[in-house]
């Protein structure tokens, strides 16, 4: 078993570009076998970090530790046990998949024959055998970024990073990309997941950090975070779609501005805090029916993630439904 | 889910070697299959003969030395090296652009690794067109007359200021990150430099104005320092002397220096 209690430690991480300062004071720990999902808007820092702790670029100031290795003093012994997955796929695509995998496998020092069974099983294991002999710029998004992937387990890695894993995949390979997560967890691997998508935030992580410019604005399980948010929503939902902006006049001071600023012309429904619980629900439903607007449902429910990030930053996450491409 | 996507295996440690011949063989393996050593092979023997038959008799007259053949060869030979370093160019934007450099750098591999690979790959595509340039030359009557030593002298030059520009290339790829763009802007130099020299006629039969540029330029400076390696039967052939020879070696290091020191600072960038 590795030598090292926590896989990554962080504290009080600073990075600046120029006059931008992408990371101001960041700390956290990841345990082996746990998944922390990092969590933004574009340009909170995510990438920043993972870049520092994959050691692709230096700190300021603070210390990283990577399965016991400092970036700083050690960025060797972190290069040889991590598993980095940028946004972008990493590949050459002159090669095929089969001839993508024995390079890294070789890369990575394993000998002929090894880095050859190795490619064998992850071809198996991601569900790429049938493409194997086909040069990988004729695969589709889902194939690429699953052999990109496939390319990053030749060896074994003690800490995973994936960089928005699933932007812009389809459905299948997004599936298989969560199944493998459930893996690494039970390997005793940590995973750094940093994604948009709260949905895929609040499914895989075991804890999740909210990031925003530079400096973490919430920490704790999916479920804590929607705790923090003051318990319970109010969820309304008109008969006709059409009659969101008319529902949302009609609550007048009920609906706060940032609620009533998240709403676009494709809402099909109107939610909102509710501090009071009923009796906020009561006040709702009188203002509406004043109104005399026709409702299909109204409902008190417990926040969803999008909410808690809506609260905490003031913007609305990334729709968790787009990008099916494939 | 039969299997379990991570291996149970200890990671062995990675090898210096290993890693430069993997990354070495990647970039050689794909041009048996993919048409680019027989684009290279034609395109050496496309430029011998597009050369040569129509400016033998225009341009032959009017050179000193014994043949056309022995005038061109080296200008033949010159820009077949530059066709190498358009691909070496190519090759190192597409790894740029694909971000492969990027996940080269967060894995255990020396940092100068990837660059050491492609450049003997280009030193691979330098070797193929030196050979097919001097087969070209010899079907039209292109003979070494220095002896064994001028003609190694010849062979080493010649790689030599094949790998400045394949470094010039693989500079220009990782700067631009733009394959399409890498071969339009490596064509201004060889063209205007090809034609400008004193590759294809004598300095004097160009305008006055433009003479010192024609006499000077490092192409020129190259060509002068081949054909005195080369030799010929008659005295034409400019001396094997430090005069003739080191101008084409101070160009090929300092473009060596200077390619290398501007590639670490394209490299730090993010």
């Amino acid at each position: 078993m590795p030598s090292f209690d926590k896989a990554v430690v962080v504290d009080d991480l600073r990075k600046s570009f120029g006059s931008v300062e992408a990371l101001r004071g960041i700390s956290f720990e990841v345990g082996r076998g746990e998944v922390l999902g990092l969590l933004g808007p574009n340009g909170a820092g995510k990438t920043t970090t993972v870049d520092i702790l994959s050691t692709l670029a230096t700190p300021d100031s603070g210390t990283a530790v990577v399965a016991g290795h400092n970036v700083r003093t050690d960025p060797g012994g972190v290069r040889r046990s991590i598993m980095l997955t940028g946004q972008q796929v990493a590949l050459d695509d002159m090669l095929t998949g089969r001839q993508n995998l024995v390079m890294f496998g070789r890369l990575q020092g394993l000998k002929k024959g090894e880095a050859k069974s190795r490619a064998a099983e992850l071809l198996e294991r991601f569900d790429l055998a049938g493409a194997a002999d086909r040069s990988v710029k004729h695969y589709s998004g889902g194939m690429r970024r699953r052999i990109d992937i496939a390319c990053g387990l030749v060896v074994r890695p003690e800490v995973v990073f994936l960089d928005e894993p699933t932007t812009g995949l389809d459905p299948r390979s997004r599936l298989a990309i969560w199944e493998l997560v459930s893996d690494f967890k039970a390997e005793g691997i940590a995973t750094l997941l940093t994604t948009q998508y709260l949905e895929e935030a609040d499914s895989l992580s075991d804890r999740i950090i909210v990031i925003d410019q530079g400096t973490i604005i919430a920490e704790g399980t999916a479920d804590a975070l929607k705790e923090r948010t003051g318990g319970a929503y109010c969820e309304i939902v008109p008969r006709d779609m059409n009659d969101v902006p008319a529902v949302a006049a009609a609550l007048g001071a009920l609906l706060p501005a940032e609620h009533r600023a998240a709403l676009t012309d494709s809402s099909d429904r109107v939610a909102m805090p509710a501090p009071d619980g009923a009796n906020t629900l009561i006040a709702a439903l009188n203002l509406i029916s004043a109104a005399d607007i026709e409702l299909q449902d109204i409902a008190l429910r417990r926040p969803s993630l999008d909410e808690v990030f809506l609260q905490l930053t003031g913007q609305e996450a990334a729709p968790a439904d787009v990008g099916a491409v494939t | 889910m039969t299997v379990s996507a991570v291996p149970l295996s200890v990671r062995p440690a990675p090898s210096t070697p290993q890693q430069w011949w993997t990354l070495t063989t990647r970039m050689i393996l794909p041009t048996l299959a993919n048409g680019e050593l027989a684009t290279q092979i034609i395109g050496s023997i496309v430029f011998t003969v597009g050369f040569y038959l129509p400016l033998k008799n225009i341009l032959g007259a009017v050179q000193p030395m014994s043949s056309y053949a022995q005038y061109l060869t080296p200008l033949i030979v010159l820009q077949a090296i530059f066709f190498a370093a358009v691909s070496a160019a190519f090759r190192s934007a597409m790894d740029a652009l694909q971000g492969i450099n990027r996940r080269f750098r967060a894995m255990p591999m020396a940092r100068l690794t990837p660059l050491a690979a492609r450049m003997t790959a280009s030193m691979y595509r330098c070797v193929i067109a030196l050979i097919v340039s001097l087969v070209c030359g010899h079907i039209i009557g292109f003979r070494f007359h220095g002896g064994p030593w001028h003609t190694a002298g010849f062979v080493v030059l010649a790689l030599l200021i094949g790998a400045a520009l394949a470094l010039m290339g693989d500079l220009i790829g990782a700067a631009t990150r733009n394959p399409e763009a890498t071969a339009p802007l490596l064509l201004v130099p060889q063209v205007t430099l090809g034609l400008a020299s004193v590759g294809l006629q004598p300095a004097e039969r160009f305008p006055h104005w433009i003479q010192p540029f024609v006499r000077d330029q490092p192409l020129s400076q190259y060509l002068n320092a081949l054909r005195a390696l080369a030799g010929d039967t008659t005295p034409a052939a400019p001396p094997v002397t430090w005069a003739v020879i080191g101008p084409a070696l101070a160009w090929v290091g300092a473009s060596v220096v200077l390619f290398t020191w501007l590639h670490a600072r394209v490299a730090r960038r993010p």
